[in-house]
């Protein structure tokens, strides 16, 4: 069988760096080593431009360009022509290439060395396997087609977008064998990403947030494309030093900083997937591991076709919680007086934030949900709600139909019970949903 | 051209590559199993499998004139010779305990980065009957270390 690119992606992750060799004009061959082959497609691979040097001037002059690979795993050679095609400086495939550098520079001892200038992009011609011995390719670690079916049944049963959320962590787990996961929702207008689940962490981070293009997850967001790391590097840490480091850019809009960030301190290898759906991208899956290399090809390639129709079902659901009709559910039954000191819910109109008996407990829209329904309760005594109705609720500030209302309810709902506050939403049906209270509550502002 | 330093680092366990153009400008290239210096400091043998370079030693012969990289895994450090006179030349069975060396000494370079020592000794595996030996006088050398004077030569032509 003819060796294709797809055969040999693991020659490419930098463990064992290529060759590189030229020509000049006058026939002199030159030979360099390669920091980074990246995947384009079968037919395509970039290669990392970093110095401006012999090899790039022969390349730019027309020099054909040949390549020698080896699979760290077995040690089996290739050999491939190449032909120059562009540069990228910018854009998905440069944010891909810089971040994977990032990693092999951290790897190697080279941070701060190694520096992409841009990606040049190349036509794979031939791909020749040289004569030898090898050793056996280990078996992989997963069966991806096997996986993703089973993933698709499960995620195909779900019946609402927080169900959805669960057995996407659980099939994570159980099929893809990915212990550290988190899953980040957009927020367009704020340009920011909020934890809305998480697995394999001490704290759920839910209601944590990112800015659009720091780190590994805002990159990944930024540029709507993987983002893989095999390797440390405090280049790409999402945690703490970069929210950090971001300025805060108005009390109202300020970056969510009460909540931690979960993750791995000392993640090795990190990969981003952006989920999207029709073009528009609803928000980030990360996962992350203590080894390295833990994350290859294929593992992108597989949480890429998760990804897919994760984005694709989150659209359904949230679709459908906003179109269900305002058929009130199934009538729960009476409510007990409610007894016991008052609950203190003090809100800050500023930035919409809530605190519960002086603990904080969320922010922003999820935050004047939740005060919406609290004084409809206190004023009205009304605990059955819709989302309908909150969409055209003039007090909630929702960008738009394209803001995820159900996603803001999931984490709303998550937050509340994490916190244990004495309040919860209980789902009651498509679209509809109730609010339960453990004392009564005594609401103040400012 | 390279001093009794230089001579030594190329007998260390670097990472050996060697590779030569057609006339087309298109480059063959072949890993080095081994390498040797002449007495003179003159002359440098690199020592590769004849059945993975068949275009490299047609090129050779073709154009005599060769691109040799050695690089230390373990510093980085990396060194570019070039030659116009090289020659193919029968392997000296004398000479296989030098490659056993190397192969000994470059898995120890390269055991730290995570790459096990059946994988090398796959990667420069070689039947007794499959070497040959390409010889050339370095006529220029270039440093190549990543960092501001990668690129830069070393001495100057003889």
């Amino acid at each position: 069988m003819r060796i294709q690119l797809e055969h040999i992606r693991e020659c490419l992750e930098g463990i064992i760096p290529g060759h590189i060799a030229t020509c000049d004009r006058e026939g002199v061959p030159n030979l360099a080593y390669l920091s980074q082959v990246q995947y384009i497609d079968s037919q395509h691979v970039a290669l990392s431009y970093q110095f401006f040097n012999r090899t790039r001037q022969n390349v730019l002059a027309g020099s054909p360009v040949r390549l020698l690979l080896t699979s760290h795993l077995t040690g089996a050679q290739y050999r491939l022509v190449l032909q120059y095609l562009r540069t990228e400086v910018s854009g998905p495939l440069f944010e891909q290439m810089r971040a994977k550098l990032a990693g092999i520079a951290s790897h190697t001892g080279m941070s701060g060395v190694f520096r992409l200038l841009g990606s040049d992009v190349y036509r794979v011609l031939d791909i020749e396997p040289l004569a030898g011995a090898s050793l056996a390719a280990p078996l992989p670690s997963n069966n991806y087609l096997t996986a993703l079916r089973r993933t698709a049944q499960c995620l195909g049963a779900c019946s609402s977008l927080a169900g959805l959320l669960e057995a996407s962590l659980d099939c994570l787990a159980g099929e893809f064998r990915i212990q550290h996961v988190m899953l980040l929702m957009h927020d367009q207008p704020r340009g920011r990403l909020y934890t809305l689940a998480s697995r394999g962490y001490p704290e759920s981070g839910i209601g944590s947030e990112i800015p659009v293009g720091a780190g590994v997850i805002g990159i990944c967001a930024r540029e709507r494309t993987p983002i893989r790391i095999g390797f440390m590097t405090s280049e790409y840490a999402y945690g703490r030093t970069v929210r950090d480091g971001i300025a805060a850019d108005g009390l109202g809009d300020a970056l969510e900083t009460a909540i931690p960030l979960p993750g791995l301190p000392e993640a090795r290898s990190q990969l981003a997937v952006p989920i999207t759906a029709f073009e528009r991208l609803l928000g980030v899956l990360y996962v992350e591991s203590l080894a390295d290399l833990y994350f290859g090809y294929d593992d992108e390639d597989a949480l890429v076709a998760f990804a897919a129709q994760l984005g694709l079902l989150m659209d359904h659901h949230q679709q459908a919680e906003d179109l269900a009709g305002d058929a009130p559910g199934p009538t729960p039954p009476p409510a007990p007086p409610l007894t016991g000191p008052p609950l203190e819910v003090r809100r800050f109109p500023a930035n919409d934030s809530l605190f519960v008996d002086d603990q904080y407990l969320i922010k922003g829209v999820a935050g004047a949900i939740l005060w919406a329904l609290l004084t409809d309760y206190v004023e009205r005594g009304r605990i059955h709600f819709t989302n309908k109705g909150l969409r055209v609720d003039s007090r909630i500030p929702l960008p738009g139909v394209s803001d995820n209302l159900e996603a803001r309810l999931v984490l709303l709902q998550r937050r509340l019970e994490e916190r244990d506050a004495g309040i919860r939403l209980l789902k009651t049906g498509r679209g509809s949903f109730s609010l339960s209270l453990a004392r009564p509550v005594r609401l103040s502002e400012g | 051209m390279l001093d009794r330093e230089q001579l030594g680092f190329l007998q260390t366990g670097v990472s050996i590559s060697l590779a030569a153009c057609n006339p087309a400008g298109l480059a063959s290239i072949s890993r080095g199993l081994g390498c040797k210096v002449s007495g003179d400091g003159q002359r440098v043998s690199v020592f590769i499998r004849h059945s993975q370079s068949l275009e490299l030693l047609e090129n050779v012969r073709a154009s005599g004139r060769v691109a040799n990289v050695f690089s230390l895994p373990s510093s980085h450090r990396t060194l570019q010779l070039k030659g116009s006179d090289a020659r193919v030349e029968a392997f000296d069975q004398h000479d296989l305990g030098r490659i056993e060396t190397h192969v000994v000494d470059f898995i120890g370079e390269v055991g730290p980065l995570g790459i096990p020592a059946e994988v090398v000794r796959a990667m420069l595996a070689f039947p007794a009957d499959d070497l040959v030996t390409v010889t050339y006088t370095p006529c220029a050398a270039f440093s190549q270390t990543p960092g501001p004077k990668a690129g830069e030569p070393i001495g100057a032509a003889p």
